[in-house]
């Protein structure tokens, strides 16, 4: 399945405030590709950046530095009215908050027909509904709810609509911001398998961001660990979580609760410092690749502490 | 274990404009001294405002308590008037809320809103309750309170917020403690320091705790009973292993099943089909029926009653009654089954399936 690059990006930086003292390093200098057809997680504690670069990869913000290349095409290079219409048909995204993304004063059969509309993918009213109806089924809702508002929907059910929408355009790549957090447990078992099967339906790609680590070892096949805007370790998700590198991954993965309390009266949680590497002025931190497709972010001298233990 | 807290067949309705919300269908169950119970539930189950009932914190205009009673020390505390009331809020029995951004009073400074309770509660000065309030800041791990103590609280992250918010709740060393998804809006480290913390203090002061909360493997980490609530009812109610190893009830197999284990690779994620119970029309017989795959014909009809599985384990199912059919539950809760003592998949030999 790994072959064909749909997403990278290289060396993006995303400063806010950039010059003055009140700087803010968001995304600092970090590198990945996502193939066609599989799921990239990417986990982190809040204000690492990990939703900062979701939104720089969709061109919700200007990056600093750096390049983003969808199909080969840069995201952030200017571009004409249409080409920009036709990038965003091919990426979309699915919000955190169903509360807070679907506008409150349209009914679900407008929210979800607005990219019909943009994009003119519908020629009448009838085929516009007709649309929507086999969208709103897609995602497990029925077509009652089309005349409806938003508040009148659970959280769940507005999740689908959020998911609905984006798929509106037929893209190929979404870009899902904890997309369940905000969700009940029961609920987030059913939103996480209609992300899956739709995968596997229409072949999308997605880049899933959350901090939730177990629902994203469980969707993912590869994953990215960021760490204040630093991205530390990338590896296919089992092997991430069976042999973490990096220290701050192994203090991630030590601080989950499993739902087992025997393993719970046993674990010990592994503190991070990141003064603990103790890196000299001259040396290196680099991104580099351990043993295939593994990467950490790490200095000469680790980086062959590694090497001995992986072989 | 002396019993600080009974709260006996409890209902309480919420009158709204659309009817009246049957938020809680007749609860009971007790605390016993020293210890943490978890309430689990998603959301609307009831395990907010059951706590907030024995807090007394919730409107009087809109919620009318039906029946039942909260005994605390002799008094039955849904019965106390307010004044009455404010004398155990937050001296005996107080609270810690979910959002510490919200919690804590903007315009205040930390130190004012640590002293406000022991000023409130005990006779003494000023500059006491001051090394009090110190005294409590180190204790919950903020660093140099001196100097922290004329902050205000947007200078804190999110995790020392929750610090203080705990310093705070303890400054009056309370019998119980109820805290209301203490851990949910902090990352998963935080979150680990913020529980070490709890168990920590639980430990020096001996104070029973309630911790809702609807993450598993937080129930694991913290809790020594468990009580399962769906659809303002407790459905379950066992020790932490009994919950964990040996669960009983339809809704349990569920919640336990649509968690992602870290080593398995299942395919496809159990999901319980269908939606919570609308409390403005509670369903006849028992609530989850409808979403269970193991309903029988009663469910329908008759609300099961609490069936004993040990003398701390009870499950409100009819599939515990000597004559219903004989069922198994999900693959993933039998391979729990299976290492518990007195469970029917016990297994003696660890070597694998006979």
């Amino acid at each position: 399945m790994m072959a064909e690059k749909l997403l990278e990006v290289k060396n993006l930086k995303q400063y806010f405030n950039a010059g003055k003292p009140s700087e803010v390093r968001a995304i600092d200098n970090i590198s990945f590709d996502i193939y066609r057809g599989e799921t990239f997680g990417l986990v982190g504690e809040s204000g690492c950046g990990k939703s900062t670069t979701g939104r720089t990869i969709i061109r919700l913000y200007d990056a600093t530095d750096g390049e983003v290349l969808y199909d080969g095409v840069s995201v952030h290079a200017k571009k004409s009215k249409s080409e920009v219409k036709a990038l965003n048909r091919k990426m979309q995204m699915i919000f955190q908050d169903p509360y807070a993304s679907l506008n409150p004063r349209m009914k679900v059969l407008d929210i979800i027909a607005e990219g019909l509309d943009v994009h003119g993918l519908a020629k009448n009213p009838k085929e516009r509904k007709q649309k929507v109806v086999e969208l709103l089924e897609t995602v497990g809702l029925n077509k009652e709810h089309a005349d409806r508002y938003p508040h009148e929907f659970s959280g769940g059910q507005r999740q689908r609509i959020g998911i609905a929408r984006a798929l509106a355009v037929n893209p190929e790549f979404i870009i899902a911001d904890e997309p369940i957090s905000a969700l009940d447990v029961s609920i987030q078992a059913q939103v996480v398998n209609l992300l899956k099967d739709l995968q596997k339906e229409k072949g999308l790609t997605y880049l899933f961001i959350a901090h939730d680590l177990s629902m994203v070892k469980y969707i993912s096949d590869r994953i990215g660990v960021m760490y204040f805007g630093k991205l530390v370790e990338m590896a296919p998700a089992d092997v991430l979580y069976k042999n973490p590198l990096h220290p701050y991954t192994k203090s991630l993965l030590s601080a989950i609760p499993l739902p087992d309390p025997i393993y719970e009266r046993s674990r010990v949680r592994q503190p991070y410092d990141p003064k603990q590497h103790n890196y000299g002025t001259d040396e290196k931190v680099e991104f580099r690749e351990v043993t295939p497709g593994h990467f950490v972010l790490c200095s000469e001298k680790e980086f062959k502490e590694m090497n001995v233990l992986a072989n | 274990m002396g019993k600080i807290l009974q709260v006996k067949d409890l209902e309480l309705s919420f009158h709204t404009f659309a009817g009246e919300v049957k938020a809680i269908r007749g609860v009971s169950f007790d605390l016993n001294k020293g210890e943490t119970l978890a309430i689990v539930g998603e959301s609307g189950s009831g395990k907010s405002v059951t706590t907030k009932s024995i807090m007394r914190l919730l409107p009087e205009s809109s919620s009318e308590f039906k029946s039942g009673e909260i005994l605390f020390n002799g008094n039955d505390l849904t019965k106390l008037s307010d004044r009455q009331m404010q004398k155990i809020r937050g001296k005996e029995i107080s609270m810690i809320f979910q959002d510490p951004m919200t919690s804590l009073n903007p315009t205040m400074t930390i130190g004012k809103q640590v002293m406000e309770p022991i000023l409130k509660h005990q006779k003494i000065s000023k500059a006491k309750a001051k090394e009090v309030g110190m005294d409590l800041l180190r204790m919950v791990g903020i660093p140099n309170p001196e100097a922290r103590f004329k902050m205000y609280p947007h200078q804190f992250s999110g995790g020392q917020r929750q610090r203080i918010v705990i310093a705070i709740a303890l400054a009056c060393n309370p019998k119980i403690l109820i805290a209301d998804e203490p851990t949910t809006a902090l990352d998963v480290t935080i979150q680990a320091q913020i529980l070490e913390l709890m168990k920590d203090i639980q430990n020096k002061v001996d104070t029973s705790i309630i911790f809702i909360t609807h993450d598993l493997g937080v129930v694991a980490n913290v809790a020594d009973r468990v009580a399962v609530m769906y659809g303002g009812r407790i459905v379950e109610v066992g020790t932490v292993d009994e919950i964990f190893y040996n669960p009983q009830h339809p809704y349990t197999w569920g919640l336990l099943s649509s968690m992602p284990s870290m080593d398995l690779a299942e395919e496809k994620l159990y999901a319980i089909p269908g939606t919570p119970p609308d409390l403005l029309n509670p369903p006849v017989g028992d609530a989850f029926a409808l979403r269970s795959e193991y309903a029988l014909q009663i469910d329908m009809e008759q609300a099961p009653p609490m069936f004993k599985v040990s003398d701390t384990h009870y499950a409100a199912t009819w599939l515990l009654h000597p004559n219903a059919p004989h069922v198994d539950p999900p693959k993933t809760i039998i391979e729990r089954m299976k290492t518990f003592r007195g469970s029917r998949y016990y297994e003696q030999a660890t070597g694998g399936d006979a």
